[in-house]
């Protein structure tokens, strides 16, 4: 009951505070008000929608950021076995020289087969500290070179492992989307990582990937030495026309 | 008695016609990232517009994920407070952490044409009671306090309850 009343005589009190500020603002003082009396009026405020205007200290002042892609480091706190991919960018109208400032993104899954995203249309909401873990973005130095950091990737039903890869100019125009596949067999980093917690039934190996099964060759087959306690380092070489 | 605990979201709209250097910042980064990112569903380079893309090439409403990459840094510079909305003192109140980006419209041959949103999703807040046209909350704890400090606010049009859920 004592709670209800202190509610009601805060309602009085924010009915009565515009009246308060209006006959403030008055130099002559009509009858109505100084006699004292009437009822309370039932018109309503038509202050717009931004009931209050901003009162506070200006900032924090923005400073211009590069997507958050940018960073050689693309684990975010994924774990799994340390791999570090460096990346070689040749052009094809060069004799395949490296080509300098190109842009290179790079993204794959995690340990468990999972990519950085959320849904398209539904209101799942993200965390914006972590969002695009296992996505990143470098440009490449002199020798058309980009190294990341990153865990060695997991993989999922339907496919072999795989990195995928988009190399755009320095304007930002697509060169090259590809990906890149993984040495098979005994010894391998693959037979090495077994697939994590997940084992390797039921993968996909590169000669049944509808991606990787045309390559007869190996083209698209990165080089990746090294061993679980030491993590592994793999490199690739992609020309594109430039 | 339950205590109802509730999510506010603020769809913050952000077009050619904002004026301040965070949403110009926002604006701006995002058309580029998306011109970039719209190639790999546009290979053939026959759309212009994200709605043409949509409807053609259905993956491409992964451009919402992709394309919000370009504007996490400057989530990051709002020090995990949500723009725009004040309360009944004129002060920014609601904290946030998750998020959701938009793309509303685009084209890559146009920046002006190009138009996002920013979903900030708020903090639980415990809504104790409607004054007047003002909603009284404050921040969820999972302790009780014998006294917590409260806000006072109106629902204005892009802000809304987006979850509500009554704890007894």
């Amino acid at each position: 009951m004592e709670r209800k009343n202190f509610i009601r005589s805060l309602m009085i009190g924010a009915i009565s505070t515009p009246a308060i500020i209006e006959a403030g603002k008055k130099t002559s003082v009509t009858d109505e008000t100084s006699s004292g009396s009437g009822t309370a009026g039932t018109t309503t405020s038509t202050n717009g929608t931004c009931t209050v205007a901003p009162t506070e200290t200006e900032g924090p002042f923005p400073t211009k950021v590069p997507a958050s892609y940018v960073r050689s480091d693309i684990t975010d706190g994924r774990t799994g076995y340390k791999m570090t991919a460096k990346i070689t960018i040749g052009n094809l109208n060069n004799s395949c020289a490296g080509l300098a400032g190109a842009i290179v993104d790079i993204w794959h899954c995690d340990a468990e087969g999972n990519y950085s995203e959320y849904g398209g249309t539904g209101m799942q909401s993200t965390n914006y500290q972590s969002v695009h873990f296992l996505r990143g973005r470098q440009t490449t130095d002199a020798n058309g070179l980009v190294t990341f950091t990153t865990i060695f990737p997991g993989w999922y039903s339907g496919r072999a492992t795989h990195i995928h890869v988009h190399v755009y100019n320095a304007a930002g125009t697509s060169l090259s989307v590809t990906q890149i596949a993984f040495p098979e067999g005994a010894g391998t980093s693959l037979a090495l990582v077994n697939g994590y917690n997940k084992g390797m039934t039921g993968y996909t190996y590169n000669n049944a990937d509808n991606v990787f099964s045309d390559d007869k060759t190996g083209i698209e087959i990165a080089a990746v030495t090294g061993t679980l306690s030491a993590g592994f380092e793999l490199t690739f070489k992609l020309n594109v026309k430039a | 008695m339950s205590t109802k605990v509730i999510t506010l979201c603020y769809r913050k709209i952000i077009d050619a016609s904002n004026t301040s250097p965070w949403d110009k910042f926002v604006h701006e980064d995002s058309f580029a990232e998306f011109k970039m990112q719209a190639q790999f569903y546009n290979l053939e380079k026959q759309f212009t517009t994200f709605a043409e893309m949509v409807l053609n090439v259905p993956e491409a409403q992964k451009l919402h994920f992709l394309v919000s990459a370009a504007i996490t840094g400057y989530l990051h510079q709002l020090n995990g407070i949500i723009p725009d909305i004040l309360d009944n003192l004129g002060r920014r109140f609601l904290t946030f952490e998750n998020f959701k980006f938009e793309l509303i419209n685009s084209d890559i041959t146009n920046l002006k044409k190009h138009k996002v949103a920013i979903n900030f999703f708020s903090k639980p807040l415990v809504w104790h009671d409607t004054v007047n046209n003002l909603l009284l909350v404050s921040p969820f704890k999972e302790n009780n306090e014998d006294e917590v400090f409260t806000n006072l606010f109106q629902i204005q049009p892009f802000l809304s309850i987006s979850a509500i859920k009554n704890i007894d």
